[in-house]
């Protein structure tokens, strides 16, 4: 057999051995990681909807594609919390496309009234010490979104004339996320009675 | 080579050869990940998983290898292991997944992964190499758990996220940036040296 033969062969060995312990490996972490996953969105959904759901929300959802969502035209999913037919409030991921880097992913709940329930950062690459004081661990700032509708604040940052703090060093990162929660929050004014329709009966979820 | 012994391959791959400290290499997921204790010790668990089984499966096939080919056969055999241990802890430790992110596939890439394969499991015994992947890695480890702490300390003031320089502390932010993370590692490698030189000198 020619050497080069012999090689191809051997690297085609290797190669289909490593493949057969992959496809075996992705198939048992399949089920753990949607799992993960699901227990994910879970937490993140249980710590922004108001207390007492009793259906899953993770499962009962509705997807609208709007521009004012995200910028990529991609469907939005609102996770609905109910407590037997009454709607507690959607929860539902906004993207910030003009933060300081890169886009800031906003998973913020709202109330069937239009009140701001509560507002979280699900994923962000603002400067670490600068942009990143919004996240919880740091300041309290997201704080300032709560009970906040389209009437009872000014929604820029007051650098702008508005009600929510900046801080020194970085504006660019509240002001993107200020506009993004309030272009969610008057998305989910307009198209609240589409957002709260029970999911159809016959159709899986 | 073949009869270094056993605390000789230990010393060399936790120390004397430290992959960080005395050969600089896979400075890219040392610099980039060691913004916080935590993920120091996620990454340098994952880069020892990864050279434990590497080594050890080149070590088992090298005789079965023709050297021409032995470059690519070695970097399908890492990335397997790279994508078996990227698929478990997306698994099984999906936060910490999430925060190392990219960089777990780029273990790949690492080349102490690479270096190990052709420097040392090549030409050694299985058990041998097993004892070099599992001492190289935790070198690595050690190192990513220094630069990480020295980092998370002047940069966040806290340790493993436990606050520890008191709250009239302020952190010094460029440390958690990345020209921070060359400016630690130099003075860490001056430590090193230093450590090093009075022990050659004591001896």
């Amino acid at each position: 057999m020619p050497d080069y033969l012999r090689m191809g062969l051997i690297l085609m060995m290797v190669g289909m051995v490593a493949t057969a312990i992959l496809a075996t490996t992705e198939s048992a972490t399949r089920g753990p990681i949607a799992e993960a996953q699901r227990q994910e969105t879970l937490r993140m959904l249980k710590s922004v909807l108001p207390a007492g759901f009793d259906n899953q929300p993770d499962v009962d959802t509705v997807a609208l594609v709007d521009n004012r969502l995200n910028r990529k035209g991609k469907p939005v999913t609102f996770y609905r919390g109910r407590k037997g037919s009454t709607n507690l409030g959607a929860a539902f991921v906004v993207t910030a496309p003009d933060g300081y880097s890169g886009d800031i992913e906003i998973m913020m709940s709202v109330l069937p009234s239009g009140t701001v329930n509560l507002v979280q950062i699900v994923a962000h690459k603002e400067t670490p010490g600068l942009g990143d004081k919004i996240m919880p661990n740091k300041t309290d700032w997201l704080k300032a979104f709560v009970g906040k509708n389209q009437d009872n604040a000014k929604w820029r940052v007051k650098k702008d004339g508005g009600d929510f703090d900046q801080f020194a060093g970085a504006t660019i990162t509240p002001r993107a996320i200020v506009l993004a929660v309030k272009r969610g929050l008057d998305f989910f004014v307009e198209k609240k009675e589409i957002i709260f329709q029970p999911v159809a009966a016959e159709k899986k979820p | 080579m073949s009869e270094t012994s056993t605390r000789q391959v230990i010393v060399d791959g936790f120390w004397n050869n430290n992959s960080i400290f005395v050969q600089l290499l896979g400075m890219c997921p040392t610099l980039a990940v060691t913004t916080s204790v935590e993920n120091g010790i996620g990454m340098g668990l994952a880069t020892t998983f990864v050279l434990l089984g590497s080594n050890t499966v080149i070590a088992m096939i090298r005789n079965l290898i023709p050297s021409d080919v032995r470059i690519p056969a070695y970097i399908i055999v890492i990335a397997a292991f790279v994508t078996i241990i990227d698929l478990s802890m997306n698994a099984y430790v999906h936060d910490l997944h999430k925060v190392l992110g990219i960089f777990i596939p780029l273990i790949v890439v690492n080349c102490v992964i690479l270096g190990r394969a052709e420097a040392f499991a090549s030409k050694n015994t299985v058990i041998a190499s097993a004892i070099d992947g599992i001492f190289t890695g935790l070198g690595f480890t050690l190192a990513l758990i220094i630069l990480g702490g020295v980092r998370e300390v002047l940069g966040a003031g806290t340790f493993l996220g436990i606050s520890v320089m008191g709250s009239a502390f302020q952190p010094s932010l460029v440390f958690v940036l990345p020209p921070g993370a060359f400016i630690a590692l130099g003075f860490i490698l001056v430590g090193v040296r230093w450590i090093n030189q009075k022990r050659d000198a004591g001896t």
